[in-house]
């Protein structure tokens, strides 16, 4: 990776897209806390990050529950470690469950629910939180088609609800399009940034957050269009890879 | 709740009914095969391998007046003591090893060389050195058992410790867990079936080496019975002994299954 360099406004959600091996999912490891930089810095605010904290939750492709832990002791992991009282974990918790859709499953463990239930899970335990900046590395990658459809309505119900600053990393143009106010668009060999793709100016004018569904906004002209102008930023640098 | 957690390896009730059947057919073709070769057919001598009535003598014998200095029930529980003891000290002793050195490179390096040099030496062959150290009471040979325990506790700890999903450990980083908390909270349970397994494998070696530990020397315990029966040519003795050790170690077995389903409810 070689001279990324961007910065995520607050309550900003911003994915990045790029081909594998461009090094995104390093980037967001760096920003976790989890990997580090050998030159340049990440900062949250004023600070510079020199490890993992729970003010940059990640929400990982594998879930990463906990299988020893019930849904509602998952949840409630991070506020656990924090050492919130016993009260206020209970109320977040079942705030959470509720916004998630988890009702009626606070004590079954991991293992007995659905992939998408329990990247929901999953969720919940970040956004429990409230990081800074929550940080998600390909959440729905290892979700069927329809499952990961319906999660990606639910994160941007969620965000509506509860705005965060969010950093998405992805490999679908569509996924980062439909959710992102910014796409950052990142080339391989060197990782670098290919061009940043604003979401939100086009969103607004043509008013996609009136449409209920996602198949109704990728209908709509301006989607496509942004999405082809995407695509043909990484088709390029494949071509010329190619060659 | 999403349901209870399912068994899964059991298969259909049907299954399950036909495959017990067998399992039962089996012991009753072994104990009609035992007291037709041993009895009527006169296939084997007594003095070799005993019959039923034979066994049964022997077992009432060992009840009531008692053999090589005690009843059965004295033998069983010295010999349950000596396992019990070794066992627990395997336990509380090998399994923060391994975790030790499973999360510490430093201690790893010091410990594993000294443990690679020991564990060839089979525990046995260190009955005649702890004779010497303990004499032939029950330190010795509770030494022994807690030898032979001691590194399939540890190794399977140091090992399901190692193997912890890195994920997992990334995870709870990223929440807020501190080096204490991730030990406690993930590394640990997240090591607990593999540390299960080790137990088993240590409760075993713990019933081999007491056998072979009271033969070398005791007073009482189930090992002492075969001794004594062979000088006094009892093959009924020697076979009530034997059988005793396997009920024994199977039960314990089933019991050890019983707490890790206690302690490792998450497991599929």
């Amino acid at each position: 990776m070689d001279e990324v360099s961007f910065v995520v406004a607050e309550r900003e959600f911003v994915a990045i897209v790029g081909p594998s091996g461009c090094g995104k999912t390093t980037l967001l490891r760096m920003a976790a806390g989890l990997d580090f930089p050998t030159g340049g810095a990440v900062r949250v605010g004023d600070r510079q990050i020199d490890g993992p904290g729970s003010d940059r939750a990640v929400v990982f492709q594998q879930f990463a529950l906990f299988p020893w832990k019930t849904v509602a002791d998952n949840i409630a992991f991070g506020l656990k470690c924090r050492g919130t009282a016993e009260s206020a974990r209970q109320e977040i918790v079942s705030h959470y469950v509720a916004l998630m859709g988890l009702q009626g499953y606070e004590r079954a463990f991991p293992h007995q629910l659905s992939g998408g239930m329990q990247q929901r899970v999953a969720i919940a335990r970040s956004y429990a939180l409230e990081p800074s900046v929550l940080l998600m590395d390909e959440p729905f990658g290892a979700l069927d088609a329809q499952t990961r459809v319906g999660m990606q309505e639910e994160l941007v119900r969620l965000s509506r609800i509860n705005p965060r600053t969010v950093l998405f990393i992805t490999h679908s143009v569509e996924e980062a399009v439909y959710l992102a106010d910014r796409v950052v668009v990142m080339t391989r060999r060197p990782g670098r940034i290919r061009e940043i793709v604003e979401v939100t100016p086009v969103r607004r004018r043509e008013g996609w957050d009136a449409c209920e569904r996602i198949e109704d906004v990728m209908d709509q002209e301006s989607f496509v269009h942004l999405r082809t102008h995407i695509w043909k930023l990484l088709r390029e640098q494949h071509g010329a890879s190619a060659h | 709740m999403a349901g209870s957690p399912r068994s899964p390896g059991r298969g259909a009730p049907r299954a399950r009914v036909q495959r017990s059947a067998v399992a039962a057919g089996l012991v009753v073709a072994l104990l009609a095969a035992w007291y037709l070769t041993t009895g009527p057919l006169e296939l084997v001598n007594s003095l070799q391998f005993p019959s039923p009535d034979d066994a049964y003598e022997a077992l009432r014998q060992l009840t009531s007046p008692g053999y090589a200095g005690a009843t059965l029930a004295r033998h069983i529980a010295d010999s349950l003591a000596l396992v019990g003891l070794g066992f627990v000290a395997a336990t509380l002793t090998g399994i923060p090893l391994g975790i030790l050195m499973g999360s510490s490179r430093l201690a790893e390096a010091y410990i594993n060389p000294v443990f690679q040099l020991i564990r060839p030496i089979a525990p046995i062959a260190w009955i005649p050195l702890t004779i010497l150290w303990f004499g032939l009471g029950t330190a010795a040979k509770v030494f022994v058992v807690w030898l032979a325990a001691f590194s399939p506790a540890a190794i399977n700890a140091f090992t399901g410790v190692r193997n912890v999903d890195p994920v997992l450990i990334a995870a709870a980083r990223v929440h807020g867990a501190s080096a204490r908390q991730v030990l406690s909270q993930v590394v640990i349970p997240a090591s607990l079936p593999t540390i299960f397994t080790g137990l088993r494998v240590s409760l075993q070696a713990c019933w081999m080496v007491l056998v072979a530990a009271e033969l070398v020397g005791s007073f009482a315990g189930l090992g002492h019975i075969m001794i004594i029966a062979t000088r006094d040519l009892n093959s009924g003795m020697i076979f009530v002994a034997m059988a005793c050790v396997a009920l024994l170690g199977v039960a314990l077995s089933v019991a050890l299954a019983w707490v890790e389903r206690w302690a490792v409810p998450w497991r599929r």
